[in-house]
Parts: structure tokens; C-alpha cells; sequence
């Protein structure tokens, strides 16, 4: 990197706190698009500094009833969601939620702001920022009611203790559930000089379309802290939620619950018995679909008992799981996993990379997951990519994925399994 | 993105302040590292400030590399750029100010996880023990583990 790209990007640092948006306040252009997908022989990749889906590490994807699609992502200290009403070929000039100055937005791996869009027409984004100095998180909640013109004031969804990895599902009836990490025991047990594993699994709901969230609390400890959680909701619309939890002995193995109708118990269980003993974050957490043949999860372990990508169904609400099943190719090392159901049918999607090329093998199933069509490769790339999110739209389900060298993708999955398998 | 912890590494730097220098840790960054310390037993060991193991056993690190003069050890952090300046604050913390140091300098972590060890996904702490022969073992989990112990003593030798 030239000393004179050095002086412009410290004086893009400069402005961070106050300028609204990078684009317009940067000083020095951006790299050419080519250059700013590079990134090559060691040497940093040139930043792609716009505030589009395409320069975003992650993203995170909800069509709305109108078929709209939205996408919450951040790029560098920026929060944006933007829309596209053509599948993402295009988006709208994005709406900043926010840019922060202390801290850093949570947006790598695991971690990613997000949007839910609500029948009535209102776009609620999530993200959670980091301070400099502490290893804890804050989830910040905005909302618009203008089509996504405008976003409220980030309200904090708690002030104190520090949360993470949240993950939102809405009712049929319009209530949006919450599931979140929270490090309020820890740093209490911290302060008190004694021993924590891991975070809390904490939950709460809106009933005022975001406007606030009541019922905030945990209902369980020590989950592993450095995992995403998933979300899905059960047929009776009460959600469910998925997440790696630390078992006796530093065991980081997968657990799924439900939340009560009160919101004050879960009821679940382990889903496998993996034995991974390990005192590590292995910044993985698994995919959660939930359809009327009952709970489906993958998930990724390095255990006693199995190691690599796996997925398993329970039909009597977590109380017992299937027999893990593979997933993948073990030889290009399978990650990241998502499940999504849609209209009877049950897809899972994960990470494949082979050292060169990363791919993203799709199944179907159509049976619940007693079976699957053959792995087929959905898109690929040569260079940095997301983990692969599904999304279900009026038109069915789709592949969300944003790569480096490619940009946003947004791509329909098959409906049967004769183009499933058809490569 | 990568270039804005450079800035303020740079910025940094113009005003005076101390930073501890991080190497840039791209593709093929495992193989040269590997090359430059041939012939003697190295460490390679990859953290992440969003690892609470990780940031726990850095003191370890410290006394570790105190101790055995006779075992190299470099220190690789996978954060993002953004991440850079705490993770600089918390080596300093653990007394690894004087280290040697990398930081991904890629967003291709697939890539550069995949040249380590094909099957690692980027589970911290995690610890590549490079035998003087070029013999890789990789070991996830805490700088105590068995693994670990037992390569120290034969100073990875067979």
C-alpha cells in the first residue's frame, strides 16, 4: 500500500464520527472495481468503501409481503439497509441506520446486522456494535415506516451486561420473538471472582411492531458465547431457537428450544451427542428450519463421536433428535450450513472450498428430510465469500450470498427434485 | 476493510503513539513463515480478540515464548482491521508486546485457514506445531493441551 493511499484512507478515519456517508465524504476514490475485489499475495484488499450490498462482508436478507427483497449489511462503521423489487439485480439508495464512531459494528463470520420485514409495511434492522475496549456487544433495534426511507434512532435492546448474535422471528399474529447471547452472568460471576462458561441464552418479544421488546431474560446459561443463534417458527407460532451450548466439561455440543407461550420457559433438549470437549470458539453455529414434519438442524463439530457437518430432525419438540447424518464432502470441508422450509419443502445449503474455488451445495427434500435429492452446486466463487443465507419469497426459496469478486447474489432454489438434480 | 486499521495503524504512528507492528498474513503467508524458520521447531498460533479462551492463555503465551528460547513462536491475529487496535492493546496487556506478530491481512479466511489445515473452519485458539523437518501437527483448543505438552518436550522431533 502507497504511502499517499495511506494519507487518504487516515483521512477517511477522520471522518468517520461525522460524516453520514462514506461515499460521499471519502476523499480519495475508491479503488477500481476490479482492483477493490483484489486482495492478492498477502498484500490488504483495497477497500470497497460503498455503501452497496456488493462491498458488504455479510448480509442478511427478508423479502416483505410485496416481494420485496431487503438486506441489512455493514461496511466498514456503517449499518445500511437497502431494497431491490427485481431480486436483487438492483437495490434503493441504502438507508443508514448508523454509523458509530467508538467500536466496530459486528459483522464478520457468525456475526451480521439484520432485517425483518412486517406484513404491515414496517423494515425493522438489528446489529450490534462492539466497544474499543471491551469484549462485549450491544443489539441496537431501529425501525422505519416509510418504506425503508427512513430509519428511527437505534434504540439499545439492553444497556448493560453485553449481548450478541441475535436472532428475530415474527408470528403469525405479528409478534416479534428475540433470541440473544447475553453476558450479564458472566460478568457478574467475573466480578464475583468466580468460574463462567460461556453466555446466557436470553429472549424477549414486540408486540408494538419493534417499537420496544418486553419479557427480556435468561433462560439458560452457559452457551457457547462465540456461536450465532437460529431462529424458525414452530407450527403452533411459537418460535424455536438453535444454538451451541457448553455441556459439563467444556463440551460444546447443540441444543434447540422452544419458547413458552409466556415467554418464561424453554422446553427442548441436546440434539447430539458429539463430545466435543474443547475449550475453544469455533465460531459456528448451526441452521434452523422448522416444518410439520418438526425441527431440522445442522451444525458443524469437531467431537469425540463425529466430526464435520451434520443434520438431525426431532418430531416431538426437541425431546429426541434423529441420528446425525453427514453432510457434504468431507474433502472440501464443509461449513456454514442453512436450513429453510417453504411450502412443504425443506432445503439445506452450506460452504464447500476445495483450497481454491468455495461452493455452495443445495439439497431438497421433500419428505420432511428422510431423504434428499443429490448435492447441487447453487453458485461458486474464487475468492472471500459470506456464509450462505436462504430466504423464502413469494416466489419460493432462495440463495442469498455475497461474494468478493461476484457482489450480491440472490438466486431461486429448484421446486422438485428433477431440477434439483439437473446441474 | 483492511485498509482502515493500516490508517490508523498509520495514524498512529504519525502521532507519536507506539505501535506494535503486525506483518501482513495473506495467501501463502503459512508456507513463507514455515520456510523462514526451517530447521528449527516453531509455533504458530492463531487468536482472535472475539475468542474469551484465546484472550485468557495470552499470558501463557507470554511465559511460554519467555521460557523456550528454543522453540519459536509467532503469534497470527485472524481479526479484521477494525479489530486491530484492541487486539494490539490486549498482546501489550498479556506482556507479548515484544513478540513476533502477524494479522490476516485477507478477507479470504477460507483460504487461509484451508493452507494451515485443510479441515480447520476457523475454531480459536488454534495452533499450528511446525516440526524442524516441516512436520505440521495442528492442535484446536488451549496452549495446556496434551498435544502441545508432549511436542514441546521432544521440541518437535520424533
Amino acid at each position: 500500500m502507497s504511502i499517499a493511499r495511506l494519507i487518504a484512507s487516515a483521512s477517511i478515519l477522520a471522518l468517520v464520527s461525522t460524516g453520514p456517508s462514506r461515499a460521499e465524504n471519502a476523499p480519495a476514490a475508491p479503488a477500481t472495481p476490479a482492483e477493490a475485489k483484489a486482495g492478492h499475495n498477502g498484500h490488504a484488499a483495497p477497500a470497497c468503501n460503498d455503501p452497496k450490498p456488493d462491498c458488504a462482508m455479510t448480509a442478511n436478507p427478508a423479502f416483505d409481503r410485496k416481494g420485496r427483497l431487503w438486506l441489512a449489511f455493514s461496511v466498514e462503521k456503517s449499518v445500511y439497509v437497502a431494497s431491490s423489487a427485481d431480486g436483487g439485480k438492483n437495490f434503493s439508495a441504502p438507508a443508514t441506520i448508523a454509523t458509530i464512531g467508538d467500536g466496530v459494528v459486528d459483522a464478520h463470520g457468525d456475526a451480521r446486522p439484520k432485517v425483518v420485514a412486517l406484513d404491515d409495511g414496517t423494515i425493522l434492522a438489528s446489529y450490534t456494535t462492539r466497544p474499543d475496549k471491551q469484549m462485549i456487544g450491544t443489539i441496537f433495534t431501529s425501525r422505519s415506516t416509510d418504506g425503508g426511507k427512513t430509519f428511527s434512532a437505534p434504540q439499545p435492546m439492553l444497556t448493560e451486561g453485553g449481548q450478541r448474535f441475535d436472532a428475530f422471528v415474527v408470528s403469525p399474529r405479528g409478534r416479534i420473538y428475540g433470541g440473544w447471547l447475553d453476558k450479564t452472568n458472566a460478568l457478574k460471576a467475573k466480578a464475583e471472582g468466580k468460574e463462567f462458561r460461556g453466555s446466557g441464552v436470553a429472549f424477549g418479544w414486540s408486540d408494538d411492531k419493534g417499537v420496544s421488546f418486553s419479557g427480556k431474560k435468561i433462560l439458560l446459561d452457559h452457551a457457547c458465547e462465540c456461536c450465532r443463534m437460529s431462529a424458525a417458527l414452530d407450527k403452533d407460532g411459537l418460535p424455536v431457537f438453535a444454538w451451541r451450548q457448553v455441556f459439563d466439561g467444556e463440551v460444546r455440543d447443540h441444543y434447540a428450544a422452544k419458547l413458552s407461550a409466556d415467554g418464561a420457559a424453554l422446553s427442548g433438549g441436546r440434539v447430539s451427542d458429539d463430545d466435543w470437549a474443547i475449550n475453544s470458539c469455533p465460531h459456528h453455529g448451526p441452521g434452523l428450519a422448522v416444518d410439520n414434519a418438526g425441527w431440522h438442524l445442522a451444525w458443524f463439530t469437531k467431537g469425540k463421536n463425529r466430526q464435520g457437518l451434520f443434520y438431525a430432525r426431532s418430531a416431538d419438540g426437541g425431546k429426541t433428535f434423529s441420528a446425525p447424518e453427514k453432510i457434504g464432502d468431507d474433502a472440501r470441508a464443509p461449513s456454514h450450513p442453512a436450513l429453510l422450509s417453504v411450502k412443504g419443502r425443506l432445503y439445506r445449503v452450506w460452504k464447500e472450498f476445495d483450497g481454491t474455488t468455495t461452493t455452495i451445495p443445495m439439497q431438497l427434500s421433500r419428505d420432511g428430510g428422510k431423504s434428499w435429492s443429490a448435492p447441487r452446486v447453487m453458485a461458486q466463487t474464487a475468492d472471500a465469500s459470506d456464509h450462505p443465507e436462504l430466504v423464502a419469497g413469494k416466489g419460493g426459496a432462495y440463495l442469498s450470498w455475497v461474494t468478493h469478486k461476484e457482489g450480491y447474489r440472490l438466486l431461486p432454489l429448484p421446486r422438485d427434485e428433477k431440477s434439483a438434480a439437473a446441474q | 476493510m483492511r485498509s482502515f486499521a493500516l490508517a490508523l495503524a498509520f495514524a498512529l504512528a504519525a502521532s507519536g503513539a507506539q505501535a506494535l507492528d503486525f506483518k501482513p498474513y495473506g495467501r501463502g503467508a503459512f508456507a513463507q513463515i514455515v520456510k523462514a524458520h526451517a530447521g528449527r521447531p516453531l509455533m504458530m498460533h492463531f487468536w482472535s480478540i472475539t475468542c474469551p479462551p484465546c484472550i485468557a492463555e495470552l499470558p501463557q503465551w507470554a511465559k511460554m515464548i519467555e521460557m523456550r528460547k528454543d522453540v519459536d513462536v509467532v503469534m497470527v491475529n485472524i481479526d479484521g482491521d477494525e479489530d486491530r487496535t484492541r487486539a494490539m492493546l490486549r498482546l501489550e496487556k498479556a506482556g507479548l508486546g515484544k513478540a513476533a506478530h502477524y494479522a490476516f491481512s485477507d478477507d479470504f479466511v477460507d483460504k487461509l485457514y484451508f493452507e494451515v489445515d485443510k479441515s480447520w473452519r476457523g475454531e480459536l485458539p488454534f495452533t499450528a506445531l511446525i516440526a524442524p523437518d516441516g512436520a505440521v501437527t495442528t492442535v484446536t483448543g488451549a496452549i495446556d493441551d496434551p498435544l502441545v505438552t508432549k511436542w514441546l518436550e521432544k521440541r518437535g522431533g520424533k
